[in-house]
């Protein structure tokens, strides 16, 4: 099934073109994004339902002109014949209010090549075909059988969210539109026993349809049993180990560790190292890593980005080498580079920038029982919480919910939880030893850029043996 | 537009009840790298979030179904009226146990006037431009970059019991990274500031103690392998450390036993040696971009002490959940005031202790007690001589360990939550790296 483009962006289409052409008369650079986002959030726990539009659903405009200087952008959500001189008034006496005593930076022009394309995403099942009714319905089955489980849950989540995503770029030389359909489901596990309590949870995602939720069908004893273990885990003795990554801990690193660290925007900042080390050896030879809108389909995959750059494949590092960075427009043009599409706006009311899309490992030759079996004393890292990066400095944390303990080669059952994971970027990169010959991506989280700017991206890779410091 | 929506809502005849929330948002952004505008933005946006409400029987209980959705400023009245159809078809399989909507009152107290809104938004950004970069004087350090943006948000909430109430507000956020540079690598932290007032001194000020904590940094050492060892916490860490103490005290956190506190339960336990904590939300806390005269169900806000002296004396709660509950609403209030302790902060730093600085990301997980961090910057006192240090994290549960905590004299003010300066906790777990 294809995903239906928006009616009223089709509508809009005319408008804009006539905003676009009035602001064409004072500026020699207009663009304008268009979005309307829309989509269901439901969530069945053991204490009540909710069903709510999706928290990023959102209808609305960004129009960026070069202002003779650099570039002003102008945000707004209503849009009429008879309003658009008093938009165009409004980017007039609204935007370049600096001080003169304030300097400015200056930005070349745009250049654009003619272009005029249009994507729209497939999927099984549409969720907007199935009532609330089932889908409660199917949610409530779930966790009713997870509750059944065991007296130590104290309470079980399900639930299932849609985003229906259409987007329009505009300008003298473009025209773009494109729809797709994300969807993820969680469920979410608390158990007690006495004062110690546990979450642990079981995501799922994807640029799918509703045809999502049959997974977790399959998987809420799994998240109930986990759950239940995890209330005999016991801190880490702080140390360095050797460990096994589960592929979404390998996303996490790629992303905190190489993601952010490329981000181009950073480069024109001087607050990326990573600037230095393009064609320098950062991570181990048998380390590879992408990320790109077109580099895999995922949550972060689309024809074009927010600023009107089709999506590309960028190799991030080949063979433990830094080979490219991923940049949004006015970087890419700032730097004298070309743009990789990764320009990314959180909301049509905020600034577009550098921003990672699907990132992740490339796939290895190692077996995973040929990893497991290497391990003399280590763990196994699973189940992302949060990461932060720091593209300046290369240290990394990253907060996962469980290490599972290895002792010669094998599962002993002992679990340890929460797990800090922190270190060096590079030396953990380069101490990678073992790749697995299988890629996952996980896109159920958000990625933010320091503590705000919210976007969609997916992560994963295969499972890789490193040598880590736990706290 | 309101009245459009409010309309059409009356006419719909499945529906027992609704709220309407409208926003308005007018914002000047600036982008700064260095000491240059890199970009500058503004936005007028209009939202409109609706929720509608459907009462039930169902064997003999007594039932609310309810579904929020958006409805925009673009949309026609058939687009509304479907929009508001599809909620009400949503809310009918929503079977939560009964609660009332909130009902209006006589009056309701108001958060004191922002100077922001004496002038124009572009003119306060100029003013908050000159006051960020007044410190930025050093040669080896100052603001590598700077994001500025200043909201003035007018907040309308009606609802169909006849709450309707009105407000205006401005957010202001400055979001910067200062550097430092010695012989070795330039180091750099990240800041934020979230106010409702101009405060230059404050703005100042806090770009002032970055660039001084970079250049402790720049010459940090590594964290020494400390095992379990005293630590500080300070400034943010202490703030999101105490969000545990507002988290298991939400009413809804009690109903959907997440926290298993009880009213008059000692929270820190029976044998407290250090300080009890008592916790205050108080809706007028000054210069918070939370500070509201109502909540987001219009239910009229007034301070309220929910822990005192370590005694959990009520639950945070909105209407819903002090229904479930059968205690007295309090809505919901988004400024945090905990009272400081028994000893200075020179008190509490003469044993030796590691003092964090910065984190990473300072995590506090509010359903297990568990705490980490990555150490971007601490000071580390041996008991002889204090070394700034980098590098490896902090960990610990606080349920082992706030029978035994002390908190500072000294109080600390950021945005939404005024406290300790200083938190002191034994036997924390630090992973150095040395």
């Amino acid at each position: 099934m294809k995903t239906e483009k928006s009616e009223f962006l089709a509508r809009s289409k005319p408008l804009v073109r006539k905003l676009i052409d009035l602001l064409s008369e004072d500026y020699k650079y207009v663009s304008v994004l268009g979005t309307d986002t829309k989509g269901k959030s439901y969530v069945v726990s053991k204490t009540g339902t909710e069903v709510n539009d999706f928290m990023f659903a959102e209808r609305g405009f960004v129009v960026r002109v070069h202002n003779g200087v650099n570039y002003s952008e102008y945000s707004f959500n209503e849009i009429s014949e008879d309003s658009l001189t008093s938009i165009v008034d409004d980017i007039k006496t609204k935007l370049n209010k600096v001080a003169p005593e304030i300097s400015v930076n200056s930005y070349d022009l745009v250049k654009e090549e003619e272009l005029c394309d249009q994507f729209f995403s497939e999927s099984q099942i549409n969720p907007e075909s199935i009532s609330s009714e089932t889908i409660i319905e199917e949610l409530t089955k779930i966790k009713d059988a997870a509750c059944a489980l065991s007296d130590l849950v104290v309470n079980f989540s399900v639930s299932f969210h849609s985003m229906h995503v259409s987007k329009i770029f505009m300008s003298k030389k473009k025209d773009l539109e494109q729809s797709y359909l994300i969807c993820q489901a969680m469920a979410i596990c608390v158990a007690r026993r006495e004062n110690k309590v546990k979450e642990f949870y079981y995501p799922l995602s994807g640029m799918k349809g509703y045809e999502i939720l049959a997974d977790l069908e399959g998987a809420y004893k799994q998240t109930v049993e986990e759950c239940i273990k995890l209330l005999d885990a016991e801190p880490v003795k702080p140390g360095e180990y050797e460990v096994i990554c589960s592929p979404d801990i390998t996303g996490l690193i790629a992303h905190e560790a190489f993601g952010h660290g490329v981000e181009m925007d950073m480069f024109v900042k001087e607050r990326a190292k990573g600037a230095e080390y393009i064609d320098k050896r950062v991570a181990s030879p048998i380390t590879s890593m992408h990320d790109g809108a077109a580099a895999a389909t995922h949550v972060s995959s689309y024809l074009f980005d927010d600023e009107g750059t089709i999506g590309t494949d960028t190799v991030v590092i080949k063979d433990g080498i830094l080979k490219n960075g991923i940049s949004d427009l006015l970087s890419a043009l700032k730097l004298g580079t070309t743009p990789t599409g990764n320009g990314k706006r959180q909301s049509f009311e905020r600034k577009a920038y550098a921003r990672m899309t699907n990132t992740f490992f490339e796939a290895g030759n190692d077996t995973y029982d040929d990893m497991l079996a290497s391990i003399k004393y280590g763990y196994q890292i699973e189940g992302m919480y949060s990461g932060m990066e720091d593209p300046k400095n290369w240290g990394i944390q990253c907060i996962a919910v469980l290490g599972r303990e290895i002792v010669d080669g094998k599962f002993t059952g002992r679990l340890i939880s929460p797990v800090v994971m922190t270190g060096f970027v590079p030396d953990l990169l380069q101490s990678i030893t073992m790749v697995s010959d299988q890629v996952e991506l996980d896109g159920c989280g958000y990625c933010g850029k320091g503590y705000k700017e919210l976007v969609k991206t997916s992560n994963g890779g295969p499972y890789i043996k490193a040598r880590v410091r736990l706290g | 537009m309101l009245e459009r929506i409010r309309k059409i809502l009356m006419n719909q005849n499945d529906i027992t009840g609704f709220k309407i929330c409208e926003t308005k948002v007018q914002s000047n952004e600036l982008f700064f790298v260095k000491k240059n505008v890199d970009m500058d933005r503004a936005k007028s946006v209009h939202h409109f979030k609706v929720t509608v409400y459907i009462d039930s029987e169902e064997n003999g209980k007594n039932l609310t179904g309810s579904s929020t959705t958006n409805i925009h400023p673009t949309m026609s009245d058939a687009e509304i009226e479907e929009a508001i159809k599809e909620t009400a078809f949503a809310a009918k399989f929503v079977k939560n146990p009964y609660y009332p909507l909130a009902k209006p009152v006589a009056s309701y107290e108001t958060a004191p006037e922002s100077s922001f809104a004496k002038e124009t938004l572009p003119y306060w950004m100029n003013q908050i431009t000159k006051a960020i970069y007044k410190n930025d004087i050093y040669d080896k350090g100052g603001i590598n970059s700077c994001e500025i943006f200043l909201n003035k948000i007018e907040t309308r909430i009606v609802n169909s019991e006849g709450v309707d109430v009105h407000n205006v507000e401005y957010k202001c956020m400055v979001e910067f990274i200062t550097t430092w540079k010695e012989d070795g690598e330039e180091i750099e932290l990240y800041r934020c500031i979230n106010c409702s007032d101009f405060d230059e001194e404050l703005f100042a000020e806090e770009v002032k103690n970055m660039i001084t904590t970079c250049r402790e940094k720049a010459v940090a050492r590594n964290t020494p392998a400390l095992q379990t060892f005293p630590v500080i916490l300070t400034r943010e860490a202490v703030r999101d450390f105490c969000s545990y103490y507002t988290a298991k005290s939400n009413a809804a956190s009690i109903y959907n036993q997440y926290s298993t506190w009880k009213m008059g339960e000692q929270v820190q336990g029976n044998q407290v040696k250090g300080d009890f904590i008592t916790v205050t939300l108080d809706p007028f806390l000054k210069n918070s971009v939370h500070s509201s005269g109502f909540d987001s169900d219009g239910v009229a806000l007034t301070p309220v002490t929910i822990i005192e002296n370590g005694e959990l004396k009520r639950y945070e709660a909105n209407t819903r959940y002090a229904h479930y509950l059968s205690v007295a609403p309090t809505g919901s209030i988004g400024n945090v005031v905990v009272k400081g302790g028994s000893k200075t902060a020179e008190e509490l730093q003469q044993e030796p202790h590691l003092k964090t600085v910065a984190f990473s990301d300072f995590y506090m997980d509010e359903l297990t007690g568990d705490f980490c961090g990555e150490i971007r910057l601490a000071l580390y006192y041996d008991g002889k001589s204090t070394i700034p240090v980098s590098g490896g994290s902090i960990s610990g549960n606080i349920n082992k360990l706030h029978h035994e905590m002390y908190l500072s004299k000294e109080l600390w003010k950021d945005n939404n939550f005024e406290g300790p300066l200083m938190v002191k906790l034994l036997n924390v777990t630090v992973a150095g790296i040395e």
